[in-house]
């Protein structure tokens, strides 16, 4: 699947910038020309050769600050996949086989928990366990399992009334030969799908609450907090405010992309996940979050 | 003669996309209260006539020869609204899957009045009286009930007698039946076909039934037009195409049907053979 | 039958369907309303937070402490708390924020005026684009008006809305100088100046709806097209304008509701950033605000008064949708 999913333009392209992103999030801090939290008296600078993106308003190098803030952002993207794979996937497999009153619960939870305003729920929570971007991301990450809970549950559905199953047990195939051959191969398009735009739900998130401050102490750098630093000085650097935009979009566009690209190169099995009206709805709520 | 509800001259259709002719030339007449039949295949191009007579073509298909004349007019260069203004007054038809043809969130009645409103300039208390008169007309035994259901609580038949009032509301010259009985039950298709029969007697409506069934064609068409890949292999009577098919292929038709029971039909058609036969001595 | 007769009984049969309509909506939330509650009540104990932190800082002596705990009323066991609590949320009162003493509900209402102005016109200028590019791209499928609008929906769909604020006031604020570039004015103080202060926001709250809601109606009515209903209606006679008014959109715009009906916690979650980028005091402003002082009380109120925005907004959609298409009422 990725050698096909690499032979599609989109494909290769969402590839390229993910794995920027994840090499800026790994080495970021060694590639930092400068340290990010260092101030200067050479404040609010243009674009020059100590200081390719200029310096902020405490005279601290812009670029730095980037290559330093995408670790944040990567770890929170991650944080929200897991912990959404996590709590969607188990019950979502559970409610095929656990009987009636448990799909019900679990079905109506997940309708409303998708529902929910998941920004100031994650907002919300950094009030009550203590103002962290993990204690956030794992909040939006429940808030948007249903999406692997709808996704887990239709692929064990569509599984476990199949009649090619059937007809391999009876033709005395090993448990693990189905599980490789014809479990995996319909559940993991859909679940890669789903993750690749739970990424992109994380990245916005992390910048909006960054943006706004939550979840960080002020030195640090973060793609949001530099956004909400540069608001401050639009008259001086008008322009400022393109890059960190620019990586936050090229990022949350990377992922939508990749996931169009996966559901292309996998056929039935990820288009029926989208042919789900509501759930693609509120996907394409999420790929834009905020 | 200029009384014909339609004629057609030696129309060809054309795709656009595989640049090639589909249909190549078909020509017939048809005069108030007679019945054509066009048999073929799927993919012969029955469908494709009907829909060049009902203006309604998908895209990439284009009427490229001949001439559709409508109630002595010719169709060639009708605009949009004019076509609008033909379809229901002066051509309706009736496809096959009755249900997809009709509204699914529009109650039956208020799909049958707007017909009629627009069509005729009725009121909406006239409209209503209309629609459930349609209703009636059409053999529906609870008109009342029917009018106030939604189409999915019908059944197949009755969607069929629906779409039927629907298609004779405005009183047109002509109704085009496209594989109107092909997805029912045998006996709901004998009705069905029973109540064709009885609105172009009552309304001297003409009739084009199109199927792949002989069995159809052969109990209620006065001619037949049989047709395979685009071309028409052989047309005449309907009683004499059945007992004395001079093309290969009706032959074959014939012979498969043979087992399905045509016997019933032929014979049904014998007095009309004999008919014809006295005049041909 | 009486046309009278008639007449009532399609009426009670339609009041019955709302009914019923609006009781499965509400029925879903309330067990997530009790559960969300209930979880950040008993996270609030589990945490130790406790108003004694934001007002005596660091200076806290266990005794003051205790006093100011007991003050609270939190050294009443867990349930009492919650029963209490509870009892008076269902009475409209929020209790007393912890930063400054002040009425919760009287705080959340004020906010909530500013960021439901905002969020209302974000709407509407989401519904009027929306529908507007969607119809347009429909009516004009497969053409390069349709190519230019669906490529230029993609594009603005992977824009955060805060970003677009951002864009918004270097353009329009800072640049230009035509509108405000932060802050709120209530409309009694004139409606011009009201519109000005929540027009740029509104715009940058807009821009995922338009999107969605034009992908979502040109993929509906596309689809409402290719039915053999719209066939039906063409040989029935009807003219291209009712037919699309009467018969496709009718269809068609399922998908778009139902998004426009997904669409309204994201503006609640995208009021938090915008007002952050314009300056406004309202509902975003206050959960952050909030949040970052760890404002219990307040936060509580917050969602509160989110679940119940999101019902709300939830049960006028389905309604819309069943009133449209009441065979979907019935799962069929």
């Amino acid at each position: 699947m990725v050698r096909r999913l690499l032979a599609l333009t989109s494909g290769r392209i969402a590839a390229v910038i993910l794995a920027l992103i994840a090499l800026l999030a790994l080495l970021g801090p060694l590639l930092s020309p400068q340290d990010p939290l260092a101030g200067s008296a050479d404040i609010l600078a243009d674009p020059g050769p100590h200081h390719w993106l200029g310096t902020d308003y405490l005279g601290r190098d812009v670029l730095s600050r980037l290559l330093a803030g995408s670790r944040l952002s990567v770890l929170g993207a991650l944080q929200v996949t897991v912990m959404a794979l996590l709590v969607g996937v188990i019950p979502g497999i559970l409610s095929v086989y656990l009987g009636r009153a448990f799909e019900w619960v679990t079905l109506r939870l997940a309708d409303t928990l998708i529902a929910l305003p998941f920004l100031v729920f994650a907002v919300a929570v950094t009030a009550l366990l203590g103002n962290g971007i993990p204690q956030a991301m794992l909040t939006v990450g429940i808030m948007v399992s249903p999406l692997f809970f709808r996704v887990s549950r239709a692929a064990t559905l569509s599984v476990a009334r199949s009649q090619y199953v059937e007809a391999a047990i009876i033709a005395g195939a090993s448990v693990g030969w189905i599980v490789r051959r014809h479990v995996w191969t319909k559940v993991l398009p859909p679940i890669a799908i789903a993750l690749a735009h739970t990424a992109g739900v994380g990245f916005v998130v992390v910048s909006s609450l960054t943006f706004l401050g939550i979840g960080v102490r002020p030195p640090a750098p973060t793609w949001g907090g530099i956004l909400a630093s540069d608001l401050g000085f639009l008259s001086y650097r008008p322009w400022a405010p393109l890059l960190p935009t620019a990586l936050i979009m090229a990022t949350v566009w990377a992922c939508n992309l990749l996931a169009d690209a996966i559901r292309d190169v996998s056929g039935e099995a990820g288009r029926a996940l989208l042919d789900n009206r509501k759930l693609r709805g509120r996907l394409a709520v999420a790929g834009r979050g905020a | 003669m200029s009384d014909a509800a339609l004629r057609l001259t030696d129309v060809r259709i054309h795709d656009a996309v595989g640049d090639r002719d589909i249909v190549h030339g078909v020509s017939f007449e048809l005069t108030p209260g007679k019945v054509v039949g066009i048999v073929g295949e799927s993919g012969s191009g029955k469908t494709l006539t009907c829909r060049a007579v009902l203006g309604i073509l998908p895209r990439h298909f284009s009427v490229t020869g001949g001439t559709i004349e409508l109630a002595g007019r010719d169709t060639s260069g009708l605009t949009q609204r004019e076509w609008t203004g033909l379809r229901g007054t002066t051509v309706g038809a009736v496809f096959q899957d009755p249900a997809s043809y009709l509204n699914p969130s529009i109650r039956i009645g208020a799909q049958l009045a707007e017909v009629v409103r627009v069509k005729k300039g009725l009121t909406r208390r006239e409209a209503r009286r209309r629609a459930l008169d349609l209703l009636s007309s059409v053999r529906l035994r609870e008109p009342d009930l029917v009018y106030r259901q939604y189409p999915h609580e019908l059944s197949g038949g009755m969607l069929q007698r629906v779409l039927i009032a629907a298609a004779i509301a405005a009183d047109p010259q002509l109704l085009i039946a496209d594989e109107a009985t092909t997805a029912l039950d045998v006996t709901v298709q004998a009705e069905i076909l029973d109540l064709l029969t009885e609105l172009r007697e009552r309304t001297g409506m003409a009739l084009i039934v199109v199927s792949h069934d002989l069995a159809v064609v052969a109990q209620l068409c006065d001619e037949v037009l049989v047709m395979r890949d685009g071309i028409v292999v052989e047309q005449g009577p309907t009683a004499r195409v059945l007992y004395d098919p001079r093309h290969d292929y009706t032959r074959l038709l014939i012979a498969e049907h043979e087992q399905y029971g045509l016997d019933r039909f032929r014979d049904a058609a014998e007095p009309a053979l004999s008919k014809e036969l006295d005049h041909v001595g | 039958m009486s046309g009278a007769g008639l007449g009532t009984a399609r009426l009670r049969r339609a009041a019955a369907r709302t009914a019923s309509v609006a009781a499965r909506s509400i029925a879903i939330f309330v067990p997530v309303f009790l559960v969300a509650t209930f979880v950040t009540f008993a996270l609030r104990s589990l945490s130790g937070l406790s108003p004694a932190h934001l007002q005596l800082g660091e200076s806290a002596t266990p005794e003051s402490l205790a006093r100011i705990e007991h003050e609270w009323g939190l050294d009443r066991p867990f349930l009492t708390q919650y029963l209490d609590w509870f009892g008076k949320v269902l009475s409209g009162d929020l209790g007393t924020s912890w930063y400054n003493g002040a009425d919760i509900s009287r705080l959340l209402t004020e906010g909530a005026v500013i960021s439901l102005s905002v969020a209302g016109l974000a709407l509407l200028i989401g519904v009027v684009f929306g529908f507007g590019f969607g119809i347009l791209a429909a009516l004009r499928r497969t053409t390069w008006v349709d190519r230019v609008i669906t490529g230029a929906m993609t594009f603005i769909s992977v824009m955060p809305s805060f970003v677009v604020g951002i864009a918004l006031v270097a353009v329009f604020a800072v640049s230009l100088d035509w509108l405000p570039s932060a802050g709120w004015v209530p409309a009694e103080r004139g409606f011009g100046l009201w519109l000005a202060h929540i027009t740029l926001p509104a715009i940058a709250l807009s821009f995922d709806t338009v999107s969605d809601v034009a992908r979502q109606l040109r993929a509906g009515l596309v689809a409402a097209y290719r039915e053999n209903y719209v066939t039906g209606a063409l040989v029935r006679g009807l003219g291209p304008r009712r037919i699309f008014f009467r018969h496709v959109l009718r269809n068609g715009i399922g998908p778009a509701l139902t998004v426009l009906g997904l669409k309204f916690p994201n503006l609640l979650g995208g009021a938090v950033v915008t007002e952050a980028v314009f300056g406004m005091p309202g509902f975003g402003q206050f959960a952050a605000a909030s949040a970052q002082r760890g404002d219990v009380p307040a936060v509580q109120g917050v969602l509160v008064v989110s679940i119940v925005l999101v019902v709300v907004f939830n049960l006028l959609v389905n309604l819309i949708l069943a009133r449209l298409t009441p065979a979907s009422a019935r799962g069929v």
